[in-house]
């Protein structure tokens, strides 16, 4: 009780004092540095994703535009067993998707558009300019194998998520704290996603729509960045895995996705 | 200790202070955004923004509410405590600028107003998963603004130290809602176990100090007993009290600081007027009892503060007998003398 004083307004400290504080600042620096290693080590959700913002390029393709819009584009010199196109989803700029409606005139179509790309894995999108979307003058041939190949009923666990947030243009862009945002963008119709985690092999992504090809955006809601069961059919375009189910048959699933 | 109102009363120990506060924040953020871009290179810059600021905020709120018990229980930690309210503004600026980056990331850009986002995007849903966790984050923000605005002493004055210190108690409801929101939020995404472990030990921390603190500030308020025919209580031995120093006991309800100094004895209300602070726990300094926590300063026989201050708090009259002190347990009004009893007779 009889120690020495620390008094703030007095010029300088008691030098007991003095070590103690220089003993305490060490502590709290240490203590500080070790959090940020840690934590900033230990974050789990971060993949590899890109967003290429601010560099727009031009795109041609064939649009598709149900479920959800998306381009076509052939690759050259793809044959035998490789797939000869590829497909990039199409979205508008911010948590706005390409309404299928509006695009539907265009359906089957070669159009020509600008936009940015966005990537993470073999899943590609493009951030579309929406007024920029023209039909070409020139026609594409429609690739080889660009019909839907059916793969049977099957069921998945997995999380719903905004495909634009997840494919790079935030990183991470999925579960918990990312959920507001995945449901302004859903509801703004970015295409949903359902990312099936696998204990051997890269995830799986499959586009959700209804039975009848139908976009779900609005029935999904309330099940974004929850672990969910979703039984369907699923269809193949080239690298397009389309799940189609009634969402109102999904089912929300206790425990956590692995 | 000022008369007069000052953005802030610099001083040589407020600089240091701030400088290593500054330091601090600034070390933990570039090795934070380092460590990451390292590890993660494809993290995208707004949600690297967003965890670090967010991430300290949290940790700095944690240190704050350590502080005082951490006073209480060893003295020497009130160097820490002197400048806590800059502390405690700079919590308010990291935890701002996290959630300037959360409306403008996830709320902004879509359909509905980006502040109105925050309540209405995510509905319950009944699992664990599905609780919306931001709303807890936005009112914890609230009331730490409403510290960080009032945490100058034109406040304090002005809205009287038993509002203002009311109001900065609050303190304790913005961490448990930031609780709320890291438990249904982060945690619920970045499910490793250290963010969990992390986040228990330091409630866990926070909780073991402050019941520490608690179980030694008990012994104070013991209230005093053998009332005697003069209405004067038994409150110690001159022996019991340190020189220049004082020792605490409970009359009535309230805590009283019996202090010895110069062969005198003077007791006075345990409470400064600044911000509550223990001023049993502190010392007479230049003839004045002198606060632990922001060094204001009382005359022990008047409780009056020296001039130009205007500060008072109650005395107690005092009687020495048999080496043992005795105090009246009514306090007389504010700032009017409390004779000082020689302890030699």
């Amino acid at each position: 009780m009889n120690g020495p004083f620390y008094i703030g307004w007095q010029d300088r400290a008691d030098p007991e004092i003095k070590r103690f504080i220089i003993r305490c600042v060490l502590l709290l620096f240490s203590i500080g540095l070790g959090f940020a290693i840690l934590l900033a080590r230990m974050q789990r959700t971060i993949g590899v994703s890109v967003f290429e913002w601010g560099t727009e390029k031009k795109f041609s393709g064939i649009m598709k535009a149900m479920p959800y819009p998306h381009l076509i584009v052939p690759r050259p010199g793809a044959s035998g067993a490789t797939i000869g196109f590829s497909t990039y989803y199409l979205v508008a700029p911010f948590k706005h998707g390409l309404d299928p409606g509006s695009m539907a005139s265009l359906d089957g179509r070669t159009v020509d558009l600008r936009g940015t790309l966005i990537y993470r894995g073999n899943e590609t999108m493009i951030e579309a300019i929406p007024d920029s979307i023209k039909a070409s003058l020139r026609q594409m041939e429609p690739p080889a194998g660009l019909e839907n190949v059916s793969l049977g009923r099957q069921t998945f666990d997995g999380e719903i998520l905004d495909s634009k947030c997840f494919f790079g243009v935030m990183n991470p862009g999925q579960s918990v704290p990312h959920r507001d945002c995945a449901i302004l963008c859903i509801s703004g119709g970015i295409p949903p996603v359902l990312l099936v985690r696998q204990k051997h092999g890269r995830p799986l992504y499959l586009l959700l729509a209804s039975a009848d090809n139908k976009p779900v955006n609005q029935q999904v809601l309330d099940m974004v960045a929850e672990p969910v069961e979703i039984r369907g059919e699923v269809e193949r375009q080239g690298e397009l895995l389309i799940l189609r189910a009634d969402p109102s048959t999904y089912r929300r699933l206790n425990s956590r996705s692995p | 200790m000022s008369s007069q109102y000052q953005a802030v009363q610099w001083n040589r120990q407020k600089r240091i202070y701030d400088l290593l506060l500054i330091s601090g924040v600034a070390l933990y953020l570039v090795v934070f955004a380092v460590v990451t871009e390292h590890y993660f290179p494809y993290v995208t810059e707004e949600i690297l923004i967003m965890r670090a600021f967010g991430t300290l905020a949290f940790l700095l709120l944690h240190l704050i509410l350590c502080i005082g018990p951490l006073c209480r229980l060893n003295p020497k930690f009130l160097c820490l405590l002197y400048n806590r309210r800059h502390m405690g503004v700079t919590c308010f600026f990291l935890g701002l600028i996290h959630a300037v980056m959360v409306v403008a990331t996830y709320h902004a850009g879509g359909d509905i107003n980006p502040i109105a986002s925050i309540f209405v995007t995510s509905r319950l849903t009944g699992s664990l998963a599905g609780v919306p966790f931001q709303p807890f984050g936005f009112f914890a923000l609230c009331i730490l603004f409403l510290m960080a605005a009032t945490s100058h002493d034109f406040w304090l004055s002005n809205l009287t130290p038993p509002i203002w210190k009311t109001l900065h108690m609050l303190v304790y409801a913005a961490y448990f809602l930031l609780v709320l929101h890291v438990t249904f939020g982060v945690l619920q995404g970045e499910a490793g176990l250290l963010y969990s472990v992390t986040m228990a030990a330091g409630l866990l921390t926070v909780i073991a100090l402050h019941k520490a603190a608690a179980w030694r500030e008990r012994r104070n308020d013991r209230e005093l007993e053998g009332l005697r025919g003069d209405g004067f209580c038994d409150a110690c031995s001159v022996d019991d009290i340190p020189e220049n120093r004082a020792r605490v006991v409970c009359l009535s309800g309230e805590r009283v600081a019996i202090f010895k100094y110069d062969g005198k004895i003077s007791a006075v209300s345990n409470v400064c007027q600044h911000q509550n602070g223990p001023l049993g726990e502190g010392k007479i300094v230049f003839g004045c009892i002198t606060c632990p926590w922001h060094g204001y300063q009382y005359r022990p026989e008047t409780g009056e503060s020296p001039p130009p201050f205007k500060e008072r708090v109650a005395t107690y009259d005092v009687r020495v007998q048999n080496g043992r002190v005795f105090v009246f347990p009514k306090p007389k009004m504010d700032g009017m003398s409390a004779p000082a009893i020689l302890t030699r007779q």
